[in-house]
């Protein structure tokens, strides 16, 4: 197949790119996972608890029946005896790196003034534990989250689920599967350039071949990690990849953005399109020329800043509808 | 896979691979032709302090905050901050932090400001004229439309009024406006300046300045004087350019300059010294020489001359030679 041009990269996102070239290939192998996994992701340093304003607590809690227990990093906004709304957040690293620590820094900012809680789940991640263990992982934590909120503060009315790349598509996933379940009701979904579609196949993931960050090598890499030879195969599960999920219909209020310039610009708009298509409810951004993940790699730039204010204003939208 | 460039270049080390981000992260900027904001930004972000960009000709002041966040201010800079200036007219960018810079700051300045200059002078329409050489051409062809030539000069962005010719040796002719960078002094090369003026009177200055560029020297030991000539400071030395073409015998004096200049090394240097201080006491001190050394050279050179020098008849006699020796040694086109 001929593959088209890539669109170009934002100026202000390129010239990040280059400065940071030799951090980040733009093509991961499992083989480079022991050294990826032992540089942190998150900053270590970063203070979660915003000089004192939010308050964290650790709970140990049961994971999906019959496997082992999974720990939830709960923040609130501090001496604030609630009950608050909760993001429930699902971390990224293309399913094999990451932790919970790892949230946008833009929504650990609004906890204060938006009064929310942000539950994070420890998720157990592959290959060591493939498909279905991370997101069972995650939606178990859920329904521990919405099932004792009142130990915690939340409201368990309010609740929604968010998350960045492998997380984007983890919270899709659990969204599928409370709908699925009859699990608990979600007020939204913020599906921040999520990682749906293991077939890796998008005329987007063979244009940034080899380019930005998180390639088409490392999608590989990632989704076999997850799926091991059932990756793209006819029979995965949408609790696995939510592009597969032929009924994309009932599903709370969804948020998706993703860069012009990235592996997974159509699989995202593609199912923003089919959330629309069900009768749901979806906002899509495109920011163009953006790579993977940009407004958390360059959070300086301009389009980075206008991404971040485009999620605040929807969780502002949700969180007061 | 998400490591955040803040972070990472908030630990930047004054080494070399800080270096390298720094001008990695600027080229690309120029390569994906970024505006001023962008440029800023990136200054601030890399430095981790507030940046800003004032040029007050254009009214153009931009501030970044260390965090990427737009923020202009009412105050001026203070002035003990570190600050660059962009070598434009009034241009200055500031990071708000105090002195002494550190080498990835000072790095940081110069890559910013450079840039900066780069994206004012293609934005704000004072890009060096000479970047289209057909309409160049054009502006300086007298037999060309004069509609032609005024279209020209607006594509390139020229005033009006107030423009001039700059014949550079070896090199495409340039137009120059009071807003362009001075460039033609930093060349290096032999230049002539012709007369400012109107867009229509480009011809006649680009002839001017082909002339001063025939009346400009290398200014080495063997072509001592100015390398960049002004036409409008020549007066009757360009009647003398019209009457030294290429088949003009040298007069009598400019063999005697070549003999001279044939005999040692330091000879015409010396002479051109004397020929252009007002006095003998300050070419001495232009050439670094003890005065009564100077007296000395003078006295070999005059024998070899066969005049003296020393006499304001005999200058005149001296700078009306060196003046056709360069006539002769720069033939017009």
């Amino acid at each position: 197949m001929a593959v088209p041009a890539p669109p170009p990269f934002d100026p202000e996102l390129a010239a990040a790119l280059s400065a940071m070239a030799g951090f980040i290939p733009p093509s991961l192998t499992l083989e480079m996972l022991p050294a990826l996994r032992e540089t942190p992701i998150s900053l270590p340093e970063v203070d979660l608890s915003r000089d004192g304003a939010v308050e964290l607590r650790e709970l140990t809690v049961p994971g999906p029946a019959g496997e082992p227990d999974i720990s939830l990093l709960v923040l609130r906004p501090a001496g604030e005896p609630g009950p608050v709304p909760a993001l429930y957040h699902i971390h990224g690293g293309g399913m094999i790196m990451g932790d919970a620590r790892m949230i946008p820094a833009e929504l650990v900012d609004m906890i204060v003034e938006l009064k929310l809680a942000i539950v994070s789940v420890e998720y157990r991640l592959a290959p060591d534990h493939p498909h279905p263990a991370p997101v069972e992982d995650s939606y178990a934590g859920l329904v521990w989250t919405a099932k004792h909120a009142d130990e915690i503060g939340v409201d368990p009315g309010r609740i929604l689920v968010a998350g960045a790349s492998a997380g984007g598509g983890l919270a899709a996933a659990v969204a599928l599967l409370a709908r699925d379940r009859s699990g608990p009701a979600l007020i939204g979904q913020m599906l921040i350039c999520p990682m749906l579609d293991d077939r890796n196949d998008t005329v987007s993931s063979h244009q940034m071949a080899g380019l930005g960050v998180w390639d088409r090598t490392s999608n590989d890499t990632g989704w076999t990690a997850l799926l091991g030879d059932q990756r793209g195969g006819p029979g995965v599960s949408p609790y696995a990849a939510p592009a597969r999920a032929a009924d994309l219909s009932g599903l709370p209020p969804a948020f998706v953005d993703v860069g012009s310039a990235e592996t997974f610009r159509d699989e995202d708009v593609a199912y923003a399109t089919g959330i629309w298509q069900a009768g749901g409810v979806a906002e899509l951004h495109v920011w163009p020329g953006g790579f993977h993940g940009f407004d958390m790699m360059a959070p300086h730039a301009a389009i980075s800043q206008a991404a971040k204010a485009a999620r605040l204003d929807w969780l502002r939208r949700i969180l007061s509808a | 896979m998400v490591r955040e460039l803040a972070g990472r270049l908030a630990a930047l080390d004054p080494d070399a691979s800080a270096a390298v981000q720094v001008i990695a992260y600027f080229d690309r900027l120029v390569e994906a032709r970024a505006g001023l904001e962008a440029i800023v930004r990136g200054a601030a972000v890399l430095a981790g302090c507030p940046a800003r960009l004032v040029d007050p000709g254009h009214r153009v002041d931009v501030r970044v905050l260390g965090d990427g966040r737009r923020k202009d201010a009412a105050s001026p800079p203070d002035p003990g901050w570190l600050h660059a200036p962009l070598g434009l007219e009034n241009a200055v960018l500031w990071l708000e932090r105090p002195g002494p810079a550190g080498p990835v700051h000072l790095m940081i300045l110069e890559r910013a400001a450079g840039v900066a200059r780069d994206a004012l002078e293609r934005t704000r329409g004072r890009a060096a004229s000479a970047v289209d050489p057909a309409l160049v051409e054009l502006l300086l062809d007298p037999a060309a439309p004069e509609a032609d030539r005024l279209h020209a000069a607006r594509r390139l962005r020229l005033p009006g009024t107030g423009v001039w010719a700059v014949a550079v040796a070896g090199g495409p002719p340039v137009i120059e406006h009071p807003g362009s960078r001075a460039r033609t002094p930093g060349l290096g090369r032999r230049a002539g300046v012709g007369p400012a003026g109107r867009v229509a009177d480009l011809p006649a200055s680009w002839v001017a300045a082909k002339t001063a560029l025939r009346l400009a020297a290398e200014g080495d030991e063997q072509d001592p004087g100015p390398r960049v000539v002004r036409a409008d400071e020549l007066g009757g030395l360009l009647v003398l350019a019209a009457a030294v073409g290429p088949d003009t015998e040298p007069a009598p004096d400019v063999r005697a300059l070549d003999h001279a200049g044939g005999a040692a090394p330091w000879i015409l240097s010396t002479l051109y010294a004397v020929a252009s201080e007002p006095s003998l006491r300050t070419a001495a001190a232009a050439l670094t020489l003890h005065h009564s050394t100077l007296q000395d050279r003078l006295t070999r050179a005059e024998h070899l001359l066969g005049w003296n020098i020393r006499q304001p008849q005999g200058r005149l006699r001296l700078q009306l030679a060196f003046a056709l020796r360069r006539l002769h040694r720069h033939p017009p086109d």
